[in-house]
This record gives structure tokens, C-alpha cells and sequence, in this order.
């Protein structure tokens, strides 16, 4: 899968449930039969994942909520958007903000 | 980080995440245990009462519905609400005997709800015994040309049973019969009264040598599969929790309907909370007096286990079934459970003595 | 066809059990021969609708049922129209699809599903989409023959196809099935001055030294009391009995105790395609072919069938 940068636009694919409690959340992959469970950056990632936002969005709500530098929050995004990408959690929406 | 300690928060904040509900008492079998209480009578929430259950379960944030009866199929407004559920983002579980999954209705199934899992009933490993319990000649057969049905369209499915005297001959075959079809199988070591107290069911509570038969079954099959579970599809609330304070989750972070509208703690535990048609589900989760109470038992329920020593989380007690047993105490630790955390000590045990390695001489 | 594929959508999810939702607390119990019938789990609308349909053979709301432990209960359920196949009912002669078993019966028909289950005593459930009037009543009708075939069976009674006939102090039972000419013979009779107890179905049930007697049942055809009235006297001698046929002119002809049972047994709706019960049925019938005399019987318009049936009686 072609790299996460800021401009990709990502959204939850259409098999998951997720259960936010507290700072982290439980995911279920209904495909897959998979559970598992985000801590408060990959929870908050897919509560944004709306499909509309691209990531540099995220990026700056995050930043805001946790009141954390914006490159650190960047960095920690990108990577986690990556991982669940390649875990079947977030897919591109198509023809929205290609990766560069 | 773990699910286990994610439910203990669940539990000790009252976060309500997963709901079971049972839309109809119709029943297209007649097993003998069924736990149903058949006198229960009320009127039935009609379709739009459901659709607004489930919204104000999206609104609550729940992540698990299952969807359970008698046999949901059954009920007349099952698709829609399957739909809808789906629609909502919940993980929809169907709990139902499997008679009638076959056809065109499986296929409607699978496209328009989707569901997580079917929870299928599986009575014992040979026609007579199966349908000596669902009392419905046939069952056996029609039900595994079904399952066979369902995996060709791509339905997840788990059997599941309960250990009873009469198939507690045959778990080894059950077990073996579930390998054969590529399906987990989870066994209830526990036969229940029924919902209004009647302990007929309890006829067929299986033998002590039958329970200890069925937990060496488990640990060995266990530990043939390396330690993992055979396909993992234990839904989060499944999992035994890190402490929380609670016994466990009923009214904490779970509750069950019946088709009347009454919502309970858990399934098991018919403790009347409140009812949808006199209040919305949200009035009842946040104001119930019934709910507060429960949720004080179960603190109080922790308690009682925590007192039966270092292995305490073996007993396997449910205050709902206590409360049946006892005639109205839930706290009243009763002789089932004890003697099925004995032998599941015994087991254990003989675990324990197990050489890691072979021996090579 | 395999079992309700004619009337239902999902035969699979035929009730095995008597379980659902009912319709409400309503209940009705109605002294018919082999009851008391008690229906219960009945809406408002439906209980009214009973007791306008059965009249007189209602107990009065509020007694009776409850505590009568040899009563044989039904409880009503709810069914959606949808698990309903339509039918075209124009030209469509009434039919309903039964699966026998040793201790019990299911019942499929045009927007019922009923079962009845001897455990051991007799327990009905009936499911329907009918919550009000002749739609209702119908479904309930068609339902209540078939228990009071099997609870005057296991009465050594029996319900058959018949117009019953009476001057008052016995009655002769006419057989045939649909066409044979029931109604046509008792509007003569009737025009001759007898009664006519039901142009369709009549009961026979054993009374003192098992003579045979003709009870009444509010199942008529055009002819008949359906309602029961009250004070009225219940069963009466079993006369003899008349396989019917029409034809151009009357003839008279003693049937055999073999040829009268098997015309009997043609004329036992429902328990006579029951192969569980075909052996105590038979001998039931068997012992009426030979506690009375049968004829077979063929008339034609201008008969004057009351003097036939007078001129045998003497």
C-alpha cells in the first residue's frame, strides 16, 4: 500500500466496531474475527477516521487535545495510521486526497 | 494494556457494551432443558419500539447485540431488525438452534445482517441424542446439512451446548465432530432451571465423573491446539476481566430484553430492571434503582467469591442462578459451583504434574 | 409436498413447542361434546368474537376453565402474515395439511398453524395473524374440529361427515363426504317436519351400556344450530346409519358391518389419516357398525326421504 502522508484521506473500513471506554477502545474486525484494543491515540484516530478529514486534520485535533507538540503528535499519527491501514482497521477513500 | 482490564473499566464505570435480546419465546424445537419461561406473558415491543431500542443503543455506545429467543428467526420482524442492527455498526450475534438456516433465509442472512458470529446449539454427537434433547426427530440431521450450508456461504459459525446427563457420553464425539467441521465448540458445563424457577431441567444435570470428563476434554484439546483457542471469536465480554471490583458485568456493562420489553441484568439473572414500555432504555441504564442495586450485589458478589481462597476465580458462580437456586438470595454461593471449581482444581492438578517434556529413556 | 409447504412460508420454523407471544389475557371455554375447550391468550377482540360465534355453548366470562383440570386448552398466538403463504381461495376446496406422530399433531391450514400434544393430557397451541371477527372465528373453527375429533376419539366417541336427523326421540346419521347429498336430504327432511341436528359434522359417543348416541355440533354446513340453546337436550339414540347417494330413483340396500365401518371410516375427518390412531379408531367404528343397523341409501329429489327413514324405524 502506497504511504500515509498528511493530505491522505482515511476512513474506518466498513467491517469494524469499535467501543471507545475510557482513553482506549475495543475493536472488533468482524471480518477477520479479531479484537483488539487501541490505546487514546489510535481510539481518537478512528473516531476522525470519517472519511472526509485527511490526516493533517487529525493531526491538529489531537494536538489540541492533548495539548503535545504538533511534530511529535504527527509522527506518532502517521505511524499508528500506517499500522492500521496494514491492519485492515483504516482504508483510503478513493480519489480523495491521494498520497503523494 | 489489555481487554481484559478494558472491561474491568467497562464494569467499574457502568459503560454498557454489549445487550442480548430475546425477541421471541416461539420456538421452531421443544428442548427439553430450554430455559425460557413459557408463562411469561405482556405485550410484545412492536417494530419501531425496537428501532428505537436500538438507537438509543448506538447512542449508549454498546458494541455487542445479540440477537437470541427462543429461535430469533422466528420472529417476524428478524431481518429488519437484523438489518437495522447491522446498519447501527453493532456486532451482531445470532444465537439460535439452526433449524431453519438454510435456504433462502441463510442467504437473506448473510446479506442483510451480516452477522459477527451464529451461535448455533449442537445436543450431542449422534442423532439419538440430539434429538432425544431437542425433541424434534430430524434435528440432527437437517442441522448438520445446515452448518454445512452456512460455511458454503460464508457465515461464521460456533457451536455451541451444555453438558447435560444424557450427552455427557458423547462430548468426545461432539468435540471430534466439531474438529471434523472446522467449527469451535464451547461447552456449558451447567444445566439451569428455568427462567421461572421450575427445576425440571435439572433432571438432566450432568454426573460429577461427566464434568470432569468435559474439563480433561478441554485442557487436553487445549493444549493440543499449543494454548490458543481454536478460531478467535470469544467476544470481548467473554473474557474474564482483570479485578474490577465487580463479579461480574451484569447491569454493569451488559443487559438482556425479553420480548415484553422487561430488561434484566444478564440472561441469566431475571431480575426485572424496567420495562420499554414504560421507560426508554437510557432512563432505565441511568436511573433504575433495580440497576443500582445489582450493580452494589455484584460488588458485594466479588466479595463472597474473593472469600473462597487464592482460586477463587475457578468458581464459577453466577448470582442469577444463585438467586433462582437459593428462591431470592443472589449472594448464596451454591453447591454446583463449588464442586465444579473442585474439579477443576483436580484437573489443574494432574496438569500440574505433567512432565513438560517427554520422558526419553 | 413436504408438511406446510402449502400454506407456509417457512415450514422450518413451524412452532415445536407451545411457545410465543399470545394475544392477550382474554379466554372463552365452550361446552361442546369431549370438552370442555378452553382458549386462552386471547385479545378482547377475539374473545367477543368466540362468544358472539358460539353463543350458548360459552361458559359465562369469568368462570370455568381455570380450575377444570380435565378441559383441553389452547393457547392462542400471535403469527404474522407474512409466515402465511396467499392462496387464491376462489374455486379453492378447504383443505389443511396434518403431520401425525405418536403424541402429538401439527397442523397447517389458510392462516393457522396449531398443534396439539398429548403430555399426557391434551395441550393445543394455535398460531394465527386473525386478531378479530370471521376471519378469526374461521381460523378458530377450523382448528376446534380437529381437537373434538380426537378428544371424542379418546372418548370412544367419534366426529363424522353426516347430517343428523331427529324427530325428537332418536336420530339417524346420513354419511357421505362433500356432494354426496347431506344437505340436499336434510332440507328434505327438514320440509317433512324433523330436525335437522347439523348438515355436516355430528358426533356418536358411547352412552349407558354403550349404546350408541348422537351428540350435536355447532359445526354445520347451511343447516343446523351452531350456537347451542340452553336447556336443550344433548344427545339422542343412535337410530341407524345411510351412506347417501343421489340418483334417479330410491333404492334401499343393508350395508354390512365390514361395508358400514368402512363408510364410516370414510366419514372420520381428520383422525382417519392418522396412522397412530387408525387401530383404536377402527375398533370404535367397528363396535358402532354393529350396535346398528346401515343401509345404503340412494334418493333422488322428489324422495320422500322422512318416510324412508320413519318407514325403517318401524
Amino acid at each position: 500500500m502506497t504511504a500515509i502522508t498528511a493530505s491522505t484521506v482515511l476512513r474506518r473500513r466498513q467491517d469494524v466496531r469499535y467501543r471507545r471506554i475510557e482513553d482506549e477502545a475495543v475493536v472488533l474486525r468482524q471480518s477477520a474475527a479479531e479484537v483488539l484494543v487501541l490505546n487514546g491515540v489510535g481510539a481518537s484516530v478512528l473516531d476522525l477516521a470519517d472519511g472526509r478529514r485527511p490526516v493533517s486534520a487529525w493531526i491538529d485535533a489531537l494536538a489540541e487535545e492533548y495539548g503535545a507538540d504538533r511534530e511529535t503528535v504527527s509522527r506518532d499519527v502517521l505511524e499508528f495510521a500506517g499500522e492500521a491501514a496494514a491492519a485492515g482497521l483504516l482504508e483510503p477513500v478513493p480519489g480523495i486526497g491521494e498520497p503523494g | 494494556m489489555s481487554l481484559a482490564r478494558l472491561m474491568a473499566t467497562a464494569w467499574r464505570q457502568n459503560l454498557l457494551v454489549s445487550v442480548l435480546v430475546e425477541l421471541t419465546y416461539r420456538c421452531n424445537l421443544d428442548c427439553f432443558f430450554c430455559y425460557n419461561d413459557l408463562g411469561l406473558r405482556g405485550e410484545p415491543l412492536t417494530r419501531e419500539q425496537y428501532f428505537q431500542l436500538f438507537a438509543e443503543l448506538r447512542e449508549l455506545e454498546v458494541l455487542h447485540l445479540t440477537l437470541s429467543g427462543g429461535e430469533p428467526l422466528a420472529h417476524p420482524d428478524f431481518l429488519a431488525l437484523g438489518a437495522r442492527a447491522r446498519e447501527l455498526g453493532f456486532v451482531v450475534r445470532i444465537k439460535s438452534n439452526g433449524h431453519a438456516l438454510r435456504g433462502e433465509l441463510a442467504r437473506r442472512i448473510r446479506d442483510e445482517v451480516d452477522p459477527f458470529l451464529i451461535e448455533v446449539s449442537l445436543h450431542g454427537a449422534t442423532a439419538a441424542t440430539h434429538d432425544r434433547q431437542t425433541r424434534v426427530p430430524g434435528s440432527f440431521e437437517r442441522l448438520l446439512a445446515n452448518l454445512a450450508e452456512l460455511r458454503a456461504l460464508g457465515l461464521r459459525v460456533k457451536l455451541s451446548s451444555t453438558l447435560t446427563a444424557w450427552n455427557e457420553g458423547e462430548i468426545e464425539g461432539m468435540l471430534d465432530l466439531a474438529g471434523a467441521l472446522e467449527l469451535p465448540l464451547q461447552v456449558d458445563p451447567e444445566v439451569t432451571p428455568r427462567d421461572d424457577g421450575d427445576r425440571e431441567p435439572l433432571q438432566v444435570t450432568p454426573s460429577r465423573e461427566g464434568v470432569l470428563r468435559l474439563f480433561r476434554l478441554q485442557t487436553e484439546r487445549g493444549r493440543a491446539l499449543g494454548g490458543e483457542a481454536p478460531l478467535p471469536v470469544r467476544s470481548a465480554d467473554e473474557i474474564a476481566p482483570a479485578p474490577a471490583g465487580k463479579h461480574c458485568g451484569a447491569g454493569s456493562a451488559g443487559l438482556a430484553v425479553d420480548p415484553f420489553g422487561n430488561v434484566y441484568p444478564c440472561v441469566q439473572w431475571r431480575r426485572p430492571v424496567g420495562n420499554l414500555h414504560r421507560q426508554t432504555l437510557k432512563e432505565i441504564w441511568q436511573g433504575s434503582a433495580g440497576l443500582a442495586e445489582v450493580r452494589e450485589l455484584t460488588v458485594r458478589a466479588a466479595e463472597v467469591v474473593g472469600a473462597h481462597g487464592p482460586r477463587a476465580s475457578l468458581l464459577n458462580f453466577c448470582p442469577g442462578m444463585a438467586s433462582v437456586l437459593s428462591g431470592g438470595d443472589p449472594l448464596q454461593v451454591y453447591s454446583s459451583a463449588v464442586q465444579r471449581k473442585e474439579l477443576l482444581e483436580e484437573v489443574l492438578a494432574e496438569e500440574a504434574r505433567r512432565p513438560l517434556l517427554p520422558v526419553i529413556f | 409436498m413436504s408438511f406446510g409447504a402449502e400454506f407456509l412460508r417457512h415450514p422450518d420454523l413451524f412452532p415445536g413447542r407451545r411457545s410465543g407471544e399470545t394475544w392477550g389475557e382474554g379466554s372463552v371455554t365452550l361446552d361442546v361434546p369431549g370438552g370442555p375447550y378452553r382458549f386462552s391468550g386471547l385479545a378482547a377482540a377475539q374473545e367477543e368474537a368466540l362468544r358472539h360465534r358460539f353463543g350458548g355453548l360459552c361458559r359465562p366470562a369469568g368462570t370455568g376453565g381455570v380450575e377444570d383440570a380435565t378441559a383441553a386448552g389452547t393457547l392462542v398466538f400471535r403469527a404474522p402474515a407474512a409466515d402465511f403463504l396467499e392462496i387464491d381461495t376462489r374455486g379453492w376446496e378447504y383443505a389443511l395439511d396434518l403431520d401425525p406422530a405418536p403424541s402429538s399433531l401439527r397442523v397447517a391450514g389458510l392462516r393457522l398453524m396449531a398443534r396439539l400434544d398429548w403430555a399426557p393430557a391434551l395441550a393445543g397451541g394455535l398460531w394465527t395473524p386473525e386478531a378479530a371477527g370471521e376471519e378469526w372465528t374461521s381460523v378458530c373453527e377450523n382448528y376446534l374440529r380437529i381437537v373434538v375429533a380426537y378428544r371424542l376419539l379418546a372418548a370412544d366417541g367419534v366426529v363424522l361427515h353426516s347430517a343428523g336427523i331427529t324427530d325428537g326421540a332418536s336420530a339417524w346419521l346420513l354419511l357421505g363426504p362433500s356432494g354426496a347429498g347431506k344437505t340436499t336430504a336434510s332440507r328434505l327432511c327438514l320440509a317433512a317436519g324433523a330436525e335437522v341436528l347439523s348438515d355436516d359434522l355430528n358426533a356418536v359417543v358411547p352412552g349407558e351400556g354403550n349404546r350408541p348416541l348422537v351428540a350435536r355440533l355447532p359445526f354445520t354446513g347451511d343447516l343446523g344450530e351452531r350456537q347451542g340453546r340452553q336447556g336443550e337436550r344433548e344427545t339422542w339414540p343412535l337410530r341407524g346409519l345411510l351412506r347417501l347417494r343421489q340418483g334417479p330413483r330410491e333404492e334401499l340396500s343393508p350395508l354390512s358391518p365390514a361395508a358400514a365401518t368402512a363408510a364410516l371410516a370414510a366419514a372420520s375427518p381428520y383422525v382417519n389419516r392418522d396412522p397412530f390412531r387408525r387401530e383404536p379408531l377402527l375398533a370404535i367404528l367397528e363396535g358402532l357398525a354393529r350396535a346398528v343397523p346401515a343401509w345404503e341409501l340412494t334418493f333422488s329429489l322428489e324422495a320422500g326421504l322422512w318416510s324412508i327413514l320413519e318407514g325403517l324405524a318401524k
